[in-house]
């Protein structure tokens, strides 16, 4: 008997699953209760195994461990606070940044960092939109086809009668008083030489 | 005050008086081992008076009045379900009653699953194959109730005296258990 609860150990030792002991045939009763607590303790490192693998992929199914199975406590434990972790990254991914994790040690640090430099980029990007928002309600865009006249070079107001000399302004007013844009007045060289020759 | 017949509930946050008047030297707080000396003997007292089953209705009801008074004087209810949990937990955590995670929400239908671990209640017990957290059931839907307007059924599921790490409960809208 010795053997085969040997045998059952090191296949266990291994890290594998091995059947259980088959006790209907055990009459000693050292023996029996020596195999009962065996059962147990492949029963136990069974339901662990079956739970601790598919957790290793991320699966968050529902836990199948017995509550007497204490040496599955620590991975329930971990399981409940993935499970918290997903929620909380759920929440954080709809903008709740309010979000913080404790007591996990590193990962707290870096998780609540992570959520407090997400939440202060998207503080900076909004300030960001408001002013230039805020820039582009004061530019009036200059866009289509501007009459103008060949000579004086002079713009006629949009839907303006064109027969009417007032509706004709001067260039840098109409640009002045449609964008942000302003005027200093200088001369050319050519037209220095054209209208100063002397200068 | 505290020796008045009644046929409803009058307790009222005031009732716990100025903490820091009255404890100038020793200050807010106690030992674990002095809120558990009380809600074990009261139990244990409770269950030789009215049986099992009546005591933990007493206990859940306790725990509820408790849970909403924490909740109306504690937190701010204006806040969104994420914002509002963050608060719990923070206060939770400050006042040393217990470490609060979310597992899952169901907002549509009002559904959680949430733990709370170090609980005050029962962590470090000895495996007894029974859940012991009654006063917090009764607490977590005192709370949920005072939050949402609505009345909350919340059950543990998992808890450390049953060989639990943590203690899980499962909180549902009453209708929905009806």
């Amino acid at each position: 008997m010795i053997e085969k609860f040997t045998e059952k150990l090191v296949i266990l030792l291994q890290g594998n699953i091995p059947e259980k002991i088959d006790t209907c045939k055990i009459t000693d009763e050292r023996e029996l209760n020596l195999a009962n607590m065996l059962n147990q303790l492949i029963a136990f490192v069974h339901e662990i195994h079956d739970f601790i693998i598919p957790l290793s992929k991320g699966e968050l199914a529902e836990i199948k461990i017995s509550p007497k199975n204490f040496f599955g406590s620590p991975f329930k434990e971990l399981h409940s606070r993935l499970l918290h972790l997903t929620w909380q990254a759920n929440q954080v991914a709809n903008g709740d940044y309010s979000q913080r994790v404790d007591f996990m040690g590193d990962f707290s640090e870096a998780f609540n960092n992570m959520i407090v430099s997400l939440d202060n980029n998207e503080k900076l990007l909004k300030k960001k939109i408001d002013e230039l928002e805020g820039a582009l309600s004061h530019i009036i865009k200059l866009e289509g086809i501007l009459p103008i006249c060949s000579f004086c070079k002079k713009i006629r107001m949009e839907g303006t009668d064109p027969e009417d000399q007032t509706n004709w302004l001067q260039i840098e007013g109409y640009i002045s008083e449609r964008t942000e844009a302003q005027f200093s007045h200088s001369v050319c060289p050519k037209c220095m030489k054209k209208y100063y020759p002397d200068y | 005050m505290f020796k008045e017949e009644r046929d409803s509930n009058k307790f009222v946050w005031d009732d716990l008086g100025d903490l820091e008047k009255g404890r100038p030297n020793l200050g807010l707080t106690v030992p674990v081992l002095a809120y558990r000396l009380l809600q074990y003997t009261f139990r244990d007292v409770m269950i030789t008076e009215f049986g099992v089953q009546k005591a933990n209705e007493i206990i859940i009801k306790a725990g509820r009045l408790a849970g909403r008074q924490f909740c109306e004087n504690m937190l701010n209810r204006n806040l969104d379900f994420g914002e509002f949990v963050s608060q719990l937990q923070n206060v939770l955590k400050e006042q040393a009653i217990g470490i609060l995670r979310i597992e899952k929400a169901d907002l549509e239908n009002m559904r959680f699953t949430l733990t709370v671990a170090e609980d005050l209640d029962c962590s470090g017990l000895p495996p007894t194959d029974e859940v012991t957290c009654q006063y917090d059931e009764g607490f977590i839907a005192g709370i949920m109730e005072a939050y949402a307007g609505k009345s909350f059924i919340v059950k543990e599921i998992d808890c450390w005296a049953s060989g639990d790490r943590l203690c899980r409960f499962d909180v549902r809208l009453q209708e929905d258990t009806e």
